[in-house]
């Protein structure tokens, strides 16, 4: 996962435009990027991956679209119930435990 | 907390003949729907994504929460013991439904292959998560993919990240430890990110930017 940017560009190049890492380096960086995005590795962690993604556009990019896409999840809205279907809903509770 | 309910109770329960009785656990059981029902009206919609389907599940859990309401002695927050219902609930009613079964998601299949796997396939660099969301297919798109996310996946990111549990949280209410849940977290938001990327959405070409309505 190290190397310069130029390197990893010519790696990229090789692959014909695809990712050029390893399939063993990017498991190493993968398993710990939920992690790296709630910031809780500890400092020399973060500063190994932080290293490699300067290093790696696609990596960077790959970071950004996890982060992007966490924070999505936090902020997507639901409908909240109406009045009239929690007072409905309420009652067929009660029938339904009152029949049991 | 106490173990929740299960459905198969057996010991009496009050009924409206008994009187008093009954009327306390009335006045009980309202007390915990008033405080909760809007928060579990929003976490079935997260893990349903169908609002009638939600509403069962709704109703599932607050009748299980009656008919334990008896046994539970608040060692644990109101909430935090409707989510351990609800939890149970709804890997019946999935059960019940369709019978699949549970897919393990394996971090190999994250790596990405080609170039357009990268990045989400709708932009959403320089907006807020909210000004995204405004985008219709974006929003749609997301909801489909939680929807697609194996239930034991969807049920710890929906519960972490939609509904802001703690992973600790998360653990007590699914019965696993903080490990689990961030390794159950981690491939499900993997899968979200794949499903937005390029490749979820079956290589179409980059709509607009989020930022401009439809």
């Amino acid at each position: 996962m190290s190397g310069s940017r130029k390197t990893v560009q010519q790696q990229d190049q090789a692959a014909g435009g695809r990712h050029g890492h390893s399939k063993a380096q990017c498991l190493q960086i993968l398993r710990r990027l939920s992690a790296y995005v709630d910031d809780e590795l500890t400092d020399s962690l973060c500063g190994e991956i932080r290293k490699h993604l300067g290093a790696c556009p696609n990596c960077e990019e790959f970071v950004e679209s996890l982060r992007q896409t966490v924070g999505l999840c936090r902020h997507n809205h639901v409908r909240s119930l109406s009045a009239h279907d929690k007072s409905r809903l309420r009652l067929s509770i009660l029938k339904a435990a009152a029949s049991a | 907390m106490m173990a929740p309910p299960s459905t198969n109770v057996t010991r009496r329960r009050p009924t409206a003949s008994d009187g008093d009785g009954y009327a306390r656990d009335v006045a009980a059981f309202d007390r915990m729907y008033q405080d909760n029902v809007d928060r579990m009206y929003r976490f079935a919609q997260r893990l349903c994504g169908q609002e009638d389907d939600a509403k069962d599940l709704v109703q599932e859990t607050f009748l299980n929460a009656f008919r334990g309401l008896k046994d539970f002695r608040g060692e644990a927050q109101p909430s935090t013991w409707l989510y351990t219902i609800a939890v149970r609930a709804c890997t019946r009613m999935r059960r019940r439904r369709k019978g699949e079964p549970e897919r393990e998601l394996s971090l190999e299949e994250f790596i990405p292959t080609s170039e357009g796997e990268f990045r989400l396939q709708i932009p959403t660099e320089g907006l807020s998560p909210e000004e995204a969301l405004e985008h219709k297919q974006l929003r749609h798109n997301l909801l489909q993919a939680i929807q697609k996310l194996p239930k034991k996946y969807r049920l710890v990111l929906v519960l972490r990240d939609m509904e802001g549990l703690s992973a600790q949280e998360v653990g007590a209410i699914m019965g696993l430890n903080e490990r689990a849940v961030k390794s159950r977290l981690h491939r499900a938001r993997l899968f979200v990110r794949r499903e937005l990327s390029a490749k979820g959405l079956g290589q179409q070409p980059a709509p607009k930017r989020a930022a401009v309505k439809e």
